[in-house]
């Protein structure tokens, strides 16, 4: 037998291949709602209606930050847990338990979507991956999320048997690091869902069956963000899993620090909750107090970031001077970068460190007012996930793909100029869009460019930023279709047994030097709990105060075109029909005193 | 070469964020570059970075070593 995973976990290499190929399908359609909107939006190519933008807009966030990150993280997630066990999961029917649920989750959300391009059918969830209330999707649109999320869950509990099952038969062993980074990932998962799980159980979805005729937009935003900034970093730490344990491996060398990877996901686990208010800077209704504690812990959040910088580069530079490299920048050239793997990570981890310095200016109470809901913030994000984690999936998956079906990459070369092409893509595309939000440029619209007024740009002007944004979407999507053409090849290639052995990198410092109490998972839990309390009890319990649990009374969305004139007439009639009656009192007021 | 062939494509990938930001900076400067004049500067660059690759470095080929 081989030393592939698939021949070591044949029934695991399945599930895994299964998550893969979804994940795919779902870049493949983000990808190319990406590539319309980008072109509508910068009006070189429109063949349809701006309101049919939001669908498109919702379409490209849900599909890419939902279904594509987190298909491909539960792919990799069961690799890191079975190969750092060295064992298989404890029932594989329980396995394809949870990735049914998330399929069939994110099918039922997916056509709630995607129904809104047609009036056939009376549904429509046009809400944004944001879905802020009074913004309201049919109710498919929510059952789909808690069945996806649900299936993320019970993942989390199969990752969690297979370590309890491996501790009973090592006692005395210390979690391997991979496994360690997917159970406090997990954990952190675990906390943070519990947001989104109350606003739309509670609250998002018996609106929309109606069950409840309001609710309050300010807590339902609030919850989500709960969960919406610690998903960034269920996106960004397999990411950086993979450049902790994938990394130093393919530079030729071993990781730098096993204990310090340890303490980057325990920092992780713990504060990457208590910060979503962050996100709400510009909300009316929350104290300014409850924001500042949230920047605080933010800024906190810098230091795992900077550790793992620290301790990658230090990896990388081991294993360029394992290969040969010497002097202080000369070991560089002795980096592997024909490996389209390792070039794709370290591009992406490069990209990753300018968004990092684009976050800190979006985390600053102050500064984050200039930007906020501006084209800046997509700039970010197109940095982090869009490029930090979107990329090095991508860049794996050429590792990933021949592990678990057993094949050769169809094209080295083509996955290289993939990497390179992603890379240059997005520099173009997300430096236009910082440059862009800087002028005050809004997002989340079709129609930046309103009539009568010109944004005033410091350096060139909004049609060169515009066609910048277009020539990056253009390479982005011409780098997709390489990632597409290999993974298509690769999945047609027959069976290959020439692939390396499936294996992590070792430690030059390892898990013996960490201190036992990294490993106490139900000490950072409980402190990772007390610090959520501490950042969300008062903010919350203010939020109900003020506007009620289910709120004040709201008009539910989308509205239409046609009811937005009828509202406006009806505006219209009451103020004359007001101005009328004042003019008359007044009028009769005037005769009474003059008389 | 001095560097390997997918070195080199990397270092005249990461040109690409060099020039668009240099664009700004240089704008604090008082220079301002049109897109054009930028493209020029940029295609400069990289047949700067393709002389500097492509010279041989002491009579030596291809760096055995590097990826």
């Amino acid at each position: 037998m081989s030393n592939v995973y698939i021949d070591q976990f044949p029934a695991e290499a399945k599930v895994i291949r299964a998550a893969f190929y979804s994940s795919f399908l779902a870049l493949a359609l983000g990808g190319v709602f990406g590539i319309i909107q980008t072109l509508h939006r910068t009006d070189f190519l429109r063949f349809m209606d701006s309101v049919d933008y939001y669908t498109v807009l919702t379409a490209h966030g849900v599909f890419l930050v939902i279904s594509f990150t987190i298909f491909f993280l539960v792919g990799i997630f069961t690799w890191a847990v079975t190969t750092s066990l060295d064992r298989g999961l404890e029932d594989i029917r329980f396995t394809w338990g949870w990735y049914s649920l998330m399929a069939i989750g994110i099918t039922m959300t997916g056509v709630a979507i995607l129904a809104g391009f047609t009036d056939a059918i009376d549904m429509s969830a046009s809400v944004l991956f944001t879905f802020y209330a009074p913004l309201q999707a049919h109710p498919l649109f929510y059952l789909g999320l808690v069945l996806f999320v649900v299936g993320t869950w019970v993942a989390g509990v199969d990752w969690f048997r297979s370590w309890w099952a491996w501790k009973a038969e090592n006692p005395d062993e210390r979690i391997p690091l991979p496994t360690f980074m997917v159970l406090t990932t997990m954990l952190m998962w675990y906390i943070a869902t519990l947001g989104v799980a109350a606003a739309i159980l509670l609250f998002l979805l018996p609106w929309s069956l109606g069950l409840i005729e309001t609710v309050n937009p300010l807590l339902t935003r609030t919850l989500f963000w709960f969960f919406g900034h610690p998903v960034v970093y269920f996106w960004l730490m397999p990411a950086y899993m993979m450049w902790y344990v994938m990394l130093p491996k393919f530079s030729g060398g071993k990781l730098f620090s096993d204990p310090l990877a340890r303490v980057v996901f325990v920092l992780f686990l713990i504060l990457s909750v208590p910060t979503g208010i962050h996100h709400q800077y510009l909300d009316p209704g929350i104290a300014e107090g409850f924001k500042f504690i949230a920047m605080t812990n933010t800024m906190f959040l810098l230091l795992p970031s900077l550790l793992t910088a620290f301790t990658v580069v230090a990896s990388m530079e081991h294993g360029a001077r394992q290969r040969g490299g010497e002097g202080y920048f000369g070991w560089l050239k002795a980096l592997p970068w024909r490996d389209p793997v390792f070039t794709g990570m370290a591009l992406a981890g490069l990209m990753f460190a300018a968004a990092g310095f684009s976050g800190m200016i979006n985390a600053g109470m102050n500064i984050n007012y200039l930007v906020h809901n501006t084209f800046w913030v997509v700039g970010h994000f197109h940095l982090t996930v869009g490029t930090a984690v979107a990329l090095t999936f991508m860049a794996v998956t050429y590792w990933f793909l021949p592990q678990v079906t057993g094949k050769a990459l169809w094209s080295r070369s083509v996955a290289l100029g993939q990497v390179v092409v992603w890379f240059v893509g997005m520099t173009f595309m997300s430096n236009a869009m910082h440059r862009a939000g800087l002028l005050g440029v809004p997002r989340r619209t079709a129609e930046p460019q309103y009539e009568g007024f010109e944004f005033q740009a410091a350096v060139g002007s909004i049609g060169e930023l515009d066609a910048q944004i277009a020539l990056g979407g253009v390479l982005l999507t011409i780098s997709l279709g390489m990632f597409f053409a290999n993974v298509v090849g690769t999945a047609l290639n027959g069976r290959s047994d020439d692939l390396p052995a499936n294996e992590y990198a070792g430690a030059l410092s390892g898990p013996d030097d960490a201190p036992l109490v990294l490993d106490n998972l139900k000490l950072w839990t409980a402190i990772a709990v007390v610090l959520v309390i501490f950042a969300y009890t008062f903010p919350l319990l203010s939020i109900i105060d003020r506007g009620g649990l289910f709120g004040p009374e709201v008009i539910p969305f989308p509205l239409t075109v046609e009811s937005a004139t009828t509202l406006g007439f009806a505006l219209e009639t009451a103020a004359s029909t007001s101005f009328e009656s004042a003019g008359e009192i007044a009028t009769s007021a005037l005769t009474a005193v003059m008389r | 070469m001095r560097i390997s062939k997918a070195a080199l494509l990397v270092v005249i990938a990461l040109t690409v964020p060099i020039l668009v930001e240099l664009r700004t900076v240089l704008a604090w400067v008082n220079v301002e570059l049109t897109v054009l004049e930028s493209a020029v500067l940029g295609m400069t660059m990289i047949l700067a970075i393709l002389i500097w690759a492509l010279w041989p470095q002491n009579g030596r080929g291809d760096p055995s070593r590097s990826g």
